[in-house]
């Protein structure tokens, strides 16, 4: 059964680096920021190729974003997927998930789509909100944390993971949308040649013309949204520190484990 | 719209999840600012017991009781959701951000168009207005965001964020009538699976040395696990390392892996994410080493060391033979 995939995928800054909050205290300081795929969006990806290499149809690749997320695009496309589509919403910080989720979802259903793929949360808002939202507003069926799924007769068997490794195993009709956990499947390297045809390939920009809306600002939004401020966290805790060069903490963590009985000899 | 704040129950073969009575007690402060009272929506199938349990933490259960409920589905926890959230108006749906949280939080926030905000670590309410408090960017920045509506707000919150509430009397359960229509349910649970363990079981472990990506390599290792013959521990993991298969899944700790409650917990090279520390934040002594002093496993931990693994290791070990 050939599958019209769509899978959404997000640009965020490596999490690995350091942060630090602009003056006004509203967002993070993007300037010397290197950016990528999200972790379990790139999990989502493979499972849309794979699903497709297996049952036939075609894999559209979304992000909301600016220019700069274009390049997660063109992975997606030298990774297998054949069409690439950018909603041009410019905000470079995009803290409001419900207003991105509309737009993602707007977006969706100009696409054809019977499974809708998300990661199950980005690295960097950690919100785990977008493919339910999306699901919600759409109507669409959904299951979350998706570590396998299968396509079975007319519809799908997903196995959703819960806490302390418990798996779930659903069927699921289509059209849907399901949200992939981290290392769900091994994801593939774009091989060079498929990376130097994904550079030429257009990418197609959604505005906010083409979903029917005079502007970004004009998206029906059932709250209002602000950022009352962005800070370092204040430590909770306190870790006693062990202060010094390498062999001094290892002699001083080792007379502390002896002293609490943890040694053996 | 009303005043009360309404949590979800959430479930599991008979047992409530402990992140419930959490929202107990957040939903009974939240209650107070709201001027409502905290209640509890438990949906499920020949519950009646579980629903008591609950009440006996002081609050009105509101049981709905339905075939069709008797395992979480998104369709029959939304059709539910939808008729009590009809009948009630809470001001605020407080739901524990689990996985069945990130699953049915934003699926009837988009389902009803209503105001979300999710994985916050504490929330209040100012007139009109909910003001969460959000970790963003690897628990590197801390963020206020502020919602003004005058719909129910639906707000997921990170476990072990409060104290669970205790037992308290004046609760009581009261039976709602929730029909869910079977005939529009998509998704259908066909069970649960366990994964096979063949493997030591890390929650029985006294002493535990975990690896995360700071040890760099699958062939360091060893390392980690010298060292943890040497304190008579076995050795664990982060998710990044069992996602890597260089530790089968068994030694994952964390929210999606063991939680576990060791005498000593040494975290090597782990930076500390929210699903890590969920796993191992009640071990009796915590000694973390890691390279980032900001990392957020020094909240945390007891005994803390700037310093790399991989170099630091050998140089206990060498001590510890001494």
């Amino acid at each position: 059964m050939p599958l019209n995939l769509v899978v959404c995928l997000k640009q965020i800054p490596n999490p690995d680096l350091q942060f630090s909050v602009t003056p006004d205290g509203r967002d993070i300081r993007r300037e010397g920021l290197n950016y990528k795929i999200n972790g379990s969006d790139e999990y989502a990806l493979e499972e849309a190729v794979r699903l497709k290499e297996k049952n036939g149809g075609r894999v559209v690749a979304v992000t909301v974003g600016p220019k700069r997320a274009e390049s997660i695009l063109r992975e997606a496309l030298a990774k297998g997927a054949d069409e690439a589509v950018r909603v041009a919403y410019d905000d470079p910080a995009a803290f409001d998930v419900g207003k991105v989720a509309r737009i993602l979802a707007a977006a969706v259903k100009t696409l054809p789509h019977d499974l809708v793929l998300t990661g199950v949360q980005s690295d960097d808002y950690s919100n785990s909100a977008t493919g339910g939202l999306v699901a919600g507003i759409l109507g669409l069926p959904h299951v979350s944390v998706v570590t396998k799924v299968q396509v079975q007769g007319d519809g799908l068997q997903a196995w959703s993971e819960l806490e302390g490794g418990l798996q779930r195993r659903y069927s699921v009709g289509l059209p849907a949308l399901l949200s992939i956990q981290f290392g769900a499947n091994t994801p593939r390297y774009a091989p060079l040649p498929a990376i130097m045809k994904a550079a030429r390939v257009p990418i197609k920009e959604i505005a906010p013309a083409a979903l029917g809306l005079a502007s970004w600002e004009a998206v029906a939004l059932p709250y209002a949204f602000a950022v009352r401020g962005l800070a370092p966290p204040a430590a909770k805790g306190h870790a006693e520190f062990i202060p010094g060069p390498v062999e001094e903490q290892a002699k001083k963590l080792a007379q502390l484990l002896r002293e609490k009985g943890f040694v053996r000899r | 719209m009303g005043r009360d704040v309404l949590i979800l129950a959430e479930h599991l073969e008979g047992k409530l999840a402990p992140s419930t009575l959490e929202l107990v007690a957040k939903g009974r402060e939240l209650a107070a600012q709201s001027g409502g009272a905290v209640k509890a929506a438990l949906l499920g199938h020949g519950a009646g017991a579980l629903a008591q349990s609950l009440a006996d933490h002081g609050l009105e259960v509101l049981h709905a009781d339905d075939p069709a409920l008797s395992d979480y589905t998104d369709g029959g926890y939304e059709q539910a959701l939808q008729a009590l959230l009809g009948a009630l108006a809470p001001r605020l749906l407080l739901i524990a951000h689990t996985s069945q949280g990130y699953d049915v939080a934003p699926g009837i926030a988009g389902r009803m168009d209503l105001p979300l905000v999710t994985n916050a670590v504490d929330v209040r309410l100012e007139g009109d207005r909910l003001v969460a408090t959000r970790r963003l960017l690897n628990e590197k920045i801390q963020g206020q965001f502020e919602f003004a509506s005058d719909r129910t707000f639906v707000v997921t919150l990170r476990p072990g964020s409060v104290k669970p509430a205790g037992l308290a009397s004046g609760g009581k359960v009261s039976i709602v009538p929730v029909a869910v229509d079977p005939s529009r349910l998509r998704t259908k649970c066909l069970g649960l699976e366990r994964p096979q363990v063949a493997d030591i079981d890390l929650s029985s472990a006294d002493i535990i040395v975990s690896a995360g990506r700071g040890i760099q390599k699958k062939e360091n290792l060893p390392l980690i696990e010298d060292f943890a013959k040497l304190v008579g521990g076995v050795v664990g993991a982060s998710r990044p390392l069992t996602d890597m298969e260089w530790l089968p899944k068994t030694r994952q700790v964390g929210q999606s892996g063991k939680t576990v409650r060791p005498k000593l917990y040494v975290a090597c090279g782990i930076s500390g994410a929210m699903q890590h520390v969920a796993g191992m934040k009640d071990s009796g002594l915590i000694v973390a080493i890691n390279t980032d002093p900001s990392a957020p496993i020094f909240e945390i931990a007891h005994v803390g060391i700037v310093a790399n693994v991989l170099q630091l290791l050998p140089a206990v070990i060498k001590e510890l033979k001494s």
